[in-house]
């Protein structure tokens, strides 16, 4: 198996006000092509801040995180933006669609800041909602779209300039329990149909069903 | 929309203040700038172009005795009052100008010839004096200062600092309003443009109780007189710096509260790979683009008002060339406002995407 992303042995240390919080510690795993990744753990147990740092959105303390078998960790800031533009697609727990775009501007918008000519996004983009099945919604602006289909919307605009890795922070979470349900199987598909690397944070025990590894958090560790 | 109006706002203000204020300085300096001479000799220490006192006129002879100069002629610019049919009085500006040579003759003529007031009691009023002294025919009488003299023509659109009426007739015929013996300029055309300063130093070196202008110098000195000494421009000025000021700032309010309204956005594309530059970029063209719509619904609505503002009695000077500088300020000023929502930007972490 093809390993797109790796950590080893992340910490990430927060400072407030003189206390400090180890939100995640000496974390190691890697995330393979066509896989499927659940995070799972309590609230407070540094999910979300070790998916940060996965996305290279959050700098560890210390530990390496590897994307594509270079090494990120350390990098300069200012080249972070273009390892997440090359490599992530990210979902996010409320959508975070934009709300003056239509569903196909939506992923237009990502193609763009990809750099990919105007010419060739109208045509990706639908075939990218027509992926998530929701072609008859491409002209639709957020605030006429259901939540599942907002969260589908969002996994098409994830895919959009063919990331090798999807990350989602509870993409179910807003959404009810039959939405959420489709919305995992998308995720499966991407991970085995388009051979994405998947990690996904979550508390639906049904991605725990679906998934093809999962790890638990606690304290900011792996528990075995 | 309260940005366009914002910068609206602040074209319309800016843009009337300016235009006002060329449109002064136009009308103080008209008759000098449409008075075909080279010089200007006038009595010490004047001012501005309405308000000076009477010189000797056979200072003439002297300018005339002068190698370079071609010709010279003289000037009464003087007031007097005329007498309305109502019975009331209106003060009004006189001219005299030699009808043979037409230096200071009015210029643009609606009815009647500059050549007719020679000769009589003849006179040429200005077509925007009909506000003042009601309907102007060709053949009335008036009285002016005690005097009769009849319209014999009518020119347009010529103004001067003083908003007065203007009253042009011969200088012969205005010599009997003036003491006696003198002239208000003696003016000059000179052979050789090419030794314009070597003409004046010499006037002014023969002339030392009086002085001599180029017709630059003189509108220059005009210029300033209502501007810096009258604290005329200054004020105009300060209103036109106001007005940016508030347009400025309601703009950079208005794109910071949008920027702020669209921060969770910001931080998406961050997330998803947006370099600083890339936001900067979409806020830099919102405020470029409102600037561009507003200077244009600014400059709309001042084209539609300069009419109702000029039968005021106020001229509004507006040219392209007043409002291409204007439009750049106008976006240098959106963009200097759009300056703050960019600081709020580039401090934005991307980590809050997952945050809720
Ligand atoms: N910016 C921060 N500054 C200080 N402490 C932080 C910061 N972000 C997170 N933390 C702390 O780090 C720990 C892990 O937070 P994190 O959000 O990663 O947990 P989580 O597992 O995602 O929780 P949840 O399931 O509630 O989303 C928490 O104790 C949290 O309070
Ligand atoms: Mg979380």
């Amino acid at each position: 198996m093809d390993i797109a992303l790796e950590t080893k042995d992340v910490t990430k240390i927060y400072r407030q006000g003189g206390i400090e919080v180890v939100a995640v510690e000496g974390v190691s795993l890697s995330l393979e092509a066509g896989m499927v990744l659940l995070i799972m753990g309590p609230s407070g147990s540094g999910k979300t801040t070790l998916l940060s740092m996965m996305g290279c959105i959050l700098q560890p303390t210390s530990g390496t995180v590897r994307v594509d078998k270079g090494v990120v960790s350390g990098l300069s800031i200012d080249l972070l933006p273009d390892i997440r533009k090359k490599y992530f697609g990210f979902v996010f727990q409320s959508f975070n669609l934009f709300p003056s775009l239509t569903a196909t501007e939506n992923i237009e918008v990502i193609l763009r800041l990809k750099g990919w000519k105007k010419a060739d996004m109208r045509e990706t983009a639908v075939g990218l909602l027509d992926a998530v099945g929701l072609k008859q919604r491409a002209g639709f602006y957020p605030r006429d779209l259901s939540g599942g289909e907002k969260q589908r919307v969002a996994f098409a605009r994830a895919m959009a300039g063919d990331p090798a890795i999807i990350l989602a922070d509870e993409p179910t979470a807003n959404l009810d329990s039959k939405t959420g349900n489709s919305v995992l199987e998308l995720l499966k598909d991407m991970a085995e149909t388009f051979g994405k690397a998947v990690a996904i944070v979550s508390h639906d025990p049904r991605a725990e069903a679906l998934a093809h590894r999962v790890v638990f958090l606690e304290d900011g560790r792996l528990r075995q | 929309m309260t940005t366009l109006m914002g910068i609206t706002f602040s074209t319309l203000l800016t843009i009337t203040q300016i235009g006002m204020y060329f449109g002064f300085m136009g009308n103080a300096t008209m008759i000098i700038r449409h008075t075909d001479a080279d010089v200007w000799v006038a009595s010490k220490n004047i001012q501005n172009f309405d308000f000076a006192n009477p010189i000797p006129e056979d200072r003439i002879n002297r300018v005339r005795a002068l190698d370079g100069v071609e010709s010279a002629d003289r000037i009464i610019v003087w007031w007097g009052f005329l007498k309305l049919p109502s019975g009331g009085q209106e003060q009004v500006q006189i001219v005299g100008f030699n009808p043979d040579s037409g230096i200071a003759a009015p210029w643009a003529m609606i009815e009647g010839d500059a050549y007719d007031v020679k000769g009589g009691r003849y006179m040429i009023v200005d077509k925007t004096s009909e506000q003042r002294l009601g309907k102007l025919k060709l053949g009335q009488v008036w009285e002016l200062t005690g005097k009769k003299f009849k319209l014999v023509g009518i020119s347009e659109g010529i103004k001067t600092f003083t908003t007065a009426p203007l009253v042009f007739m011969s200088y012969n015929q205005s010599k009997a309003f003036f003491p006696a013996n003198t002239a208000t300029y003696v003016v000059a055309k000179i052979k050789d443009k090419g030794r314009l300063g070597e003409v004046v130093e010499t006037l002014r070196a023969t002339m030392k109780d009086n002085d001599v202008y180029t017709k630059g110098e003189f509108v220059y000195k005009t210029v300033m007189y209502w501007t810096v000494q009258t604290g005329m421009g200054m004020g105009f000025f300060l209103t036109a710096i106001l007005g940016l000021t508030v347009g400025g700032v309601i703009v950079g309010q208005t794109i910071y509260a949008n920027t702020m309204e669209h921060i969770q956005e910001f931080g998406t594309l961050k997330a998803i790979g947006a370099k600083n530059s890339d936001l900067y970029k979409i806020i830099f063209t919102q405020a470029g683009i409102s600037a561009v719509i507003g200077f244009a619904a600014g400059s709309i609505i001042i084209l539609l008002l300069k009419d109702l503002i000029e039968k005021v009695g106020v001229t509004l000077y507006l040219s392209f060339w007043l409002f291409v500088p204007m439009f750049f300020i106008i976006l240098l000023t959106c963009l200097l406002s759009a300056y703050f929502s960019i600081r709020k930007v580039k401090m934005l972490d991307p980590v809050m995407v997952f945050r809720g």
